[in-house]
C-alpha cells in the first residue's frame, strides 16, 4: 500500500516517472569487481566441498545443503548486483522474489505429495 | 484504502504530448512520456519474462528433486561419469561473462564506447567457449555410444571404448557396471531395490542423464540466444545508437544473460558435483 | 476531462491505396486496438472449430450405440474440441480480444507497454493454431486435453508431438500478453490513476497476468518432455523406466488448475464493469473485488492436487489439497456477493450485455458449488471422471467465461465498432444462449451422479433420456451462438451510430471518441476521482425518470 500513496501524492503517470530515488542510484564498476571475485570464492568453495566430501564422508544431505547453499549465494550476488535488484524499483524487486516464491510452492506441495506417498514402491507382487 | 489515500488531484496537468520527435531523443516511442519511464518498463518487462524462464527451468528442476531423492545412489553413481574438471571451467567462462556483461552496461551508462564494445566482444568470446567446451563434453558421451574412445577417435577411428557405455539416453543406453556397492546403507530405503546396478535404458541411471541432456541442452538454447543477443547488441553499440540517456537495449540485454547465467550456477552442482 | 471527442479518425479508418497496403495495414500493425480485433477473429474461428468437434460429440452421444464414429474417432472429437477450447479459445479470449483493446484504454495510455510484443503474440497464437489444426488434419490426437503419461508419452499412436508443439507455443503467446500487462499496468497509468481508482477489469487482468507468468512455463516444461521421451524413446514419466506418471499430473495440474482461473478471473472483471454500469451504481466493496481476484491467483496455486484424489496421490495431501479448495471458494464468493449488493437498489437496465452478466451469476454459482462438492475427496471419488465433472467445469467455463466474454463483446462493441448492435436479437440470443446452456449441462448433473462416466461414447440405455436431453439443448445453444454473429456483422453496415459514451458508463474508455483513434487520446486524460463514479442519486433519479419503453 505504499505504493498505492506514493503514486497518488505525486499523481504520476504509472509507478515510474517519479523514481528519481532508485533511477540514478548506480553500482560502481569497483563494486562488480568485489562481487566478481566474492563469486569466484564462492566457486572455489563449491568445488572444495566436493572434493572434501570426496575424501571425507559426510552425510549425504549436508553436502546438498552446502552446494545449494553456495549456489543460492551465487545468485543473490549476481541478481542483487549485476542484475541491479538492489538498486531497481519495488515492482522489479517484486517480481525477482515471485520467480523463486512461485518455484518453492511447486517444489513443497509436490515433494509433501511424494514423501507422504513413499515412492517408489518396493518393487514384486502388491501385498 | 482508496478512500484514505491522501489524494492531490494533479495541480500540473499532464504534458500534453507532441507528436513529432523534436521533443525527445529518436529512441523514445511514442507512446511513453519520458526515456525514464521507457526504461523502467522494459526492465520490469524483461523481469517478468525472466519469471517465466525461471519457472521454465523450474520444471525440470522439480524433476529433478523428485528422481534425486528417490534415487540418491543412483545419482551419486551416475555423476562419476561427467566431465568434472570441464563443468568447473565452464561455470568460471559464465561467470566472468557475466561480470563482463555487468561492465559493458557500466560503460553503456557513461558513454564508454570503445570500453562497451570490448566488454560485449569478451562476452562473445566467452559464450562461445562455453557453448564449444559443452559440445566437446556432449560428443564425449556419444563417442562413447558409437564405441569410440574420445570424440577425436570417434572421427579419425582410432582408439576404442574398453567396456561398452552410452549415455545417451535412448534406446542404446548402457551404463557401465556399477563401480562397488557405495553407500548401500544411505539414502531411503525403498530406492535400494532400484540401485542395483542395472545397465540398459530400464534404469535409473537413464532418468539422470535424461535430466542432465534436457536441462543443459534447454540451457545451451538459451546460451545461443543469448548470444545472438549479445551479437545485436554488439553491432547497434557499434552503430553508435548506444547513448549515455539510451542504454536500455544494453541493460536489459544483459538481464537476459546473467539469468541465463544463474541457472548454470544452479545445474552445475547439481549434476557435477554429486556424491 | 481532457478529452472529447475531436473528429479523429477511428483506428479502423483505412487510408491505405492498395490491397497490399491495407494487408500490411492490418497485418503488420502494431496498435493494440488492430491487434484485438486479428485475435477476436481469429478467436472467434476457433471457438466454431472447437463447436463444430462438440457437434459430432453430441451427435454420437443421442444413441447408446456407437453408430456414428468408432470409439477412436471419438476419443479424437473430444480431444480436439477440448485442446481447442481450452488453449485457443478459453484461456485467450478475454484477455487477448477485450483486454487488448482495453487495457491502454482505461488505463489512459497511448497503447501497450511493447507493442511489438504484442504483435508478435498474435503471430505465436497463429502459429501454435496451425500447429494443432495440422494435427487435427493429419488424424487427430486421442489423449484428452490433459495428455496423461504414459499414455500419451508412450502408447498413443495419434499426433501427440504437434499438439504438444501447439499448445507450447500457444503458451508463449498468453506470456508475452501478460507480461504486456503487467508491464502496462504498472507503469502506463494515466496521472492520477491510482491502483484504487483503476476499474475491476484491470485489476482481474492483472491477477490473470500474475497467474499465466507463474504457470504457463510449467505447462511447457512438462509438455516438453512428453515430447522429448515420445521422440526418443527416452522415459521420465514412464514406469517402465524408472519414472513417475504421476509426476506429469503435478507439473500438468501446476499449471492447469491455475488456468482455470486465466479464464475466469477475466471474466469476473468484465462483469463487475456490466453489473456497475448497468445498475448505474458504485460497485459495492470496490476493495474486496480488487484484493479477492489477487487471492484467487495466489491461492489458486495451492489446490492443483484435487484433479488428482484418484491419482495414487498420498491422500494426506489431497486433504490439504481438498481444505484448500474449499478456502479458495471464499474469495470468489465475495465477489457474488458484492455484485449482488451492488444490484440492490440499483437502476438495473437489462440490455444484453445486463442479461450476460445476470446469467453469469446464476451459472457460476452452480459451477463454483459444483465444484466445492468436487473438492471434497469422499464425494469426489464417487463422482470423478463422470459427466458430473464434465458440467461442473462447462458451468464454470461455458456459463463463467463464455457468457460474461459474449457479454464484454456486446457492452464494448460500440467502442470497438462505433457501432450499436441490434439490441432486440441481442436480448433474444441472450436468453437462447442461457436456456440452452442450461438444457445441455444440467442433465449432465443427473447423469454424472447417476454413474456416466467421461468420454465414452457408448453407454447404457437407461442414461439415453438425459443424453438426448443434452444433445437437444446443444442445438438450442449452437442457435444461440449463431444469431450474434449475424447480426453483430450486419451492425458493421447497419448499426446506429454509437456516439463516445452509449451506456453512460464511467471509465476512460468511453471518454474517447468511438471507435478510438490511433492513439487513444487527444491529451492523457488526468483521473481525479474513483472507478465507477456514478452520483449516489443516479438510480434514484433513473428510476424517477422511468416510463415504459425507455432504454434504460
Ligand atoms: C469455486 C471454485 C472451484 C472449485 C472448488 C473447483 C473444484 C474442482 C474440482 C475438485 C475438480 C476435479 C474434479 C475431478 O476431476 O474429479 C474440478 C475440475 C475442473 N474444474 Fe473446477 N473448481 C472451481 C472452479 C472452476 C473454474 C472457475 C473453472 C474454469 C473456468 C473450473 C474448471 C474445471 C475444469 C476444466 C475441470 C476438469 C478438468 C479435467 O479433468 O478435464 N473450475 N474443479
Ligand atoms: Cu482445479
Amino acid at each position: 500500500m505504499a505504493k498505492t500513496s506514493t503514486s497518488a501524492g505525486h499523481g504520476a503517470h504509472g509507478d515510474g516517472a517519479h523514481s528519481e530515488h532508485a533511477a540514478h542510484a548506480h553500482i560502481s564498476r569497483g563494486t562488480y569487481y568485489r562481487v566478481f571475485a566474492a563469486l569466484m570464492v564462492l566457486m572455489a568453495l563449491t568445488v572444495g566441498a566436493w572434493w572434501i566430501e570426496g575424501i571425507v564422508a559426510l552425510p549425504r544431505l549436508l553436502g546438498v545443503a552446502i552446494a545449494m547453499a553456495i549456489a543460492i549465494a551465487k545468485t543473490t550476488l549476481i541478481v542483487l548486483y549485476f542484475m541491479h535488484v538492489k538498486v531497481s524499483e519495488r515492482a522489479t524487486q517484486l517480481y525477482a522474489a515471485a520467480a523463486f516464491i512461485g518455484f518453492a510452492i511447486m517444489v513443497i506441495i509436490t515433494m509433501g505429495d511424494y514423501f507422504a506417498r513413499g515412492w517408489p514402491p518396493p518393487p514384486g507382487p502388491l501385498p | 484504502m482508496a478512500t484514505t489515500t491522501p489524494t492531490t488531484p494533479t495541480a500540473t496537468p499532464a504534458p500534453a504530448h507532441e507528436h513529432g520527435h523534436e521533443a525527445h531523443g529518436r529512441e523514445l516511442l511514442h507512446h511513453f512520456e519520458s526515456a525514464q519511464q521507457q526504461k523502467e518498463t522494459a526492465t520490469l518487462g524483461m523481469w517478468i519474462f525472466l519469471v517465466t524462464e525461471i519457472m521454465l527451468f523450474g520444471g525440470i528442476f522439480m524433476a529433478y528433486i523428485v528422481y534425486r531423492w528417490a534415487f540418491p545412489d543412483v545419482w551419486a553413481e551416475a555423476a562419476h561419469h561427467l566431465n568434472t574438471p570441464l563443468g568447473a571451467v565452464n561455470t568460471v567462462v559464465l561467470l566472468v561473462s557475466s561480470l563482463t556483461v555487468a561492465l559493458a552496461v557500466n560503460a553503456a551508462e557513461e558513454g564508454n564506447r570503445r570500453r562497451l564494445l570490448t566488454m560485449l566482444g569478451i562476452t562473445l568470446l566467452l559464450g562461445a567457449t562455453f557453448l564449444v567446451i559443452k559440445g566437446y563434453e556432449y560428443s564425449e558421451k556419444f563417442a562413447h555410444c558409437a564405441g569410440a574412445a574420445n570424440p577425436v577417435a570417434w572421427v579419425t577411428g582410432g582408439a576404442r571404448l574398453g567396456e561398452s557405455e552410452c549415455l545417451v539416453p535412448g534406446r542404446n543406453f548402457i551404463f557401465p557396471e556399477a563401480h562397488g556397492a557405495e553407500g548401500a546403507e544411505a539414502g531411503h530405503g525403498t530406492a535400494d531395490s532400484y540401485a542395483q546396478p542395472q545397465a540398459g535404458l530400464g534404469s535409473p541411471y537413464q532418468l539422470f542423464y535424461f535430466l542432465y541432456f534436457v536441462a543443459t541442452g534447454l540451457h545451451a538454447v538459451h546460451m545461443v540466444i543469448g548470444l545472438t543477443i549479445v551479437s545485436i547488441l554488439t553491432f547497434i553499440a557499434w552503430r553508435g545508437v548506444i547513448t549515455p540517456t539510451y542504454y536500455t537495449p544494453i541493460e536489459v540485454g544483459g538481464l537476459y544473460w546473467h539469468l541465463i547465467d544463474i541457472i548454470w550456477v544452479f545445474l552445475f552442482p547439481l549434476f557435477y558435483l554429486v556424491h | 476531462m481532457a478529452t472529447t471527442a475531436l473528429p479523429q479518425r477511428g483506428y479502423l479508418h483505412d487510408d491505405t491505396p492498395n490491397l497490399g497496403e491495407w494487408i500490411r495495414s492490418w497485418l503488420f500493425t502494431v496498435d493494440h486496438k488492430r491487434i484485438a480485433i486479428l485475435y477476436l477473429l481469429a478467436i472467434n474461428f476457433f471457438f466454431l472449430l472447437g463447436g463444430l468437434a462438440a457437434t459430432f460429440v453430441r451427435i454420437e452421444l443421442i444413441t447408446p450405440q456407437g453408430d456414428l464414429m468408432s470409439s477412436d474417432v471419438y476419443n479424437r472429437m473430444f480431444t480436439l474440441h477440448g485442446v481447442i477450447m481450452i488453449f485457443f479459445f478459453l484461456i485467450p479470449a478475454i484477455p487477448a480480444v477485450l483486454g487488448n483493446f482495453l487495457m491502454p484504454l482505461m488505463l489512459g495510455a497511448r497503447d501497450l507497454a511493447f507493442p511489438r510484443l504484442n504483435l508478435l503474440s498474435w503471430y505465436l497464437y497463429m502459429f501454435g493454431g496451425v500447429f494443432a489444426l495440422s494435427a487435427a488434419v493429419l488424424g487427430g490426437v486421442d489423449t484428452g486435453w490433459t495428455f496423461y503419461t504414459p499414455f500419451s508419452s508412450t502408447y498413443s499412436n495419434s499426433n501427440v508431438i504437434l499438439t504438444i508443439t501447439g499448445a507450447f507455443i500457444m503458451g508463449f503467446s498468453s506470456i508475452a500478453t501478460a507480461v504486456n500487462f503487467i508491464a502496462t499496468t504498472h507503469k502506463m497509468r494515466a496521472p492520477g490513476l491510482t491502483w484504487f481508482r483503476l476499474p475491476l477489469f484491470v485489476w482481474a487482468m492483472y491477477a490473470t497476468s500474475l497467474v499465466i507468468v507463474l504457470a504457463t512455463p510449467v505447462v511447457g516444461i512438462a509438455l516438453l518432455l512428453v515430447a522429448i521421451e515420445r521422440i526418443w524413446g527416452v522415459g521420465i514419466f514412464d514406469p517402465a523406466l524408472g519414472g513417475d506418471p504421476v509426476l506429469f499430473q503435478h507439473l500438468f495440474w501446476f499449471y492447469s488448475h491455475p488456468a482455470v482461473y486465466i479464464m475466469i478471473l477475466p471474466a469476473f472483471g468484465v462483469i463487475s464493469e456490466l453489473i456497475s454500469t448497468f445498475s448505474r451504481k458504485r460497485i459495492f466493496g470496490y476493495e474486496f473485488i480488487a484484493f479477492s481476484s489477487m487471492a484467487i491467483a495466489i491461492l489458486g496455486f495451492l489446490v492443483w492436487g484435487h484433479h488428482m484424489f484418484v491419482s495414487s496421490q498420498s491422500v494426506y495431501s489431497s486433504l490439504v489439497f481438498s481444505f484448500i479448495t474449499m478456502l479458495i471458494a471464499i474469495p470468489s464468493a465475495i465477489k457474488v456477493f458484492n455484485w449482488t449488493a451492488t444490484l440492490y437498489k440499483g437502476s438495473i437496465s437489462y440490455r444484453t450485455p445486463m442479461l450476460y452478466a445476470l446469467g453469469f451469476m446464476g451459472l457460476f454459482v452452480i459451477g463454483g458449488l459444483t465444484g466445492i462438492f468436487l473438492g471434497v475427496v469422499a464425494i469426489d471419488i464417487h463422482v470423478t471422471d463422470t459427466y458430473f465433472v464434465v458440467a461442473h467445469f462447462h458451468y464454470v467455463m461455458v456459463g463463467g467465461t463464455i457468457m460474461a466474454y459474449l457479454g464484454g463483446i456486446h457492452f464494448w462493441w460500440p467502442k470497438m465498432t462505433g457501432r450499436m448492435y441490434n439490441e432486440i436479437w441481442g436480448g433474444i440470443s441472450a436468453l437462447i444462449i442461457f436456456v440452452g446452456f442450461n438444457m445441455t449441462f444440467f442433465p449432465q448433473f443427473v447423469l454424472g451422479y447417476l454413474g456416466m462416466p467421461r468420454r465414452y461414447h457408448v453407454y447404457p440405455e437407461e442414461f439415453q433420456i438425459l443424453h438426448v436431453l443434452s444433445s437437444a439443448g446443444a442445438t438450442v445453444l449452437a442457435v444461440g451462438f449463431v444469431i450474434p454473429i449475424i447480426y453483430l456483422m450486419l451492425s458493421l453496415k447497419t448499426g446506429r451510430i454509437a456516439g463516445d459514451n452509449p451506456w453512460e458508463a464511467t471509465g476512460l474508455e468511453w471518454r474517447t471518441s468511438s471507435p478510438p483513434p490511433t492513439h487513444n487520446f487527444e491529451a492523457i486524460p488526468v483521473v481525479t476521482t474513483e472507478a465507477y463514479a456514478y452520483p449516489p442519486e443516479a438510480a434514484a433519479r433513473d428510476a424517477a425518470e422511468w416510463r415504459p419503453g425507455s432504454p434504460l
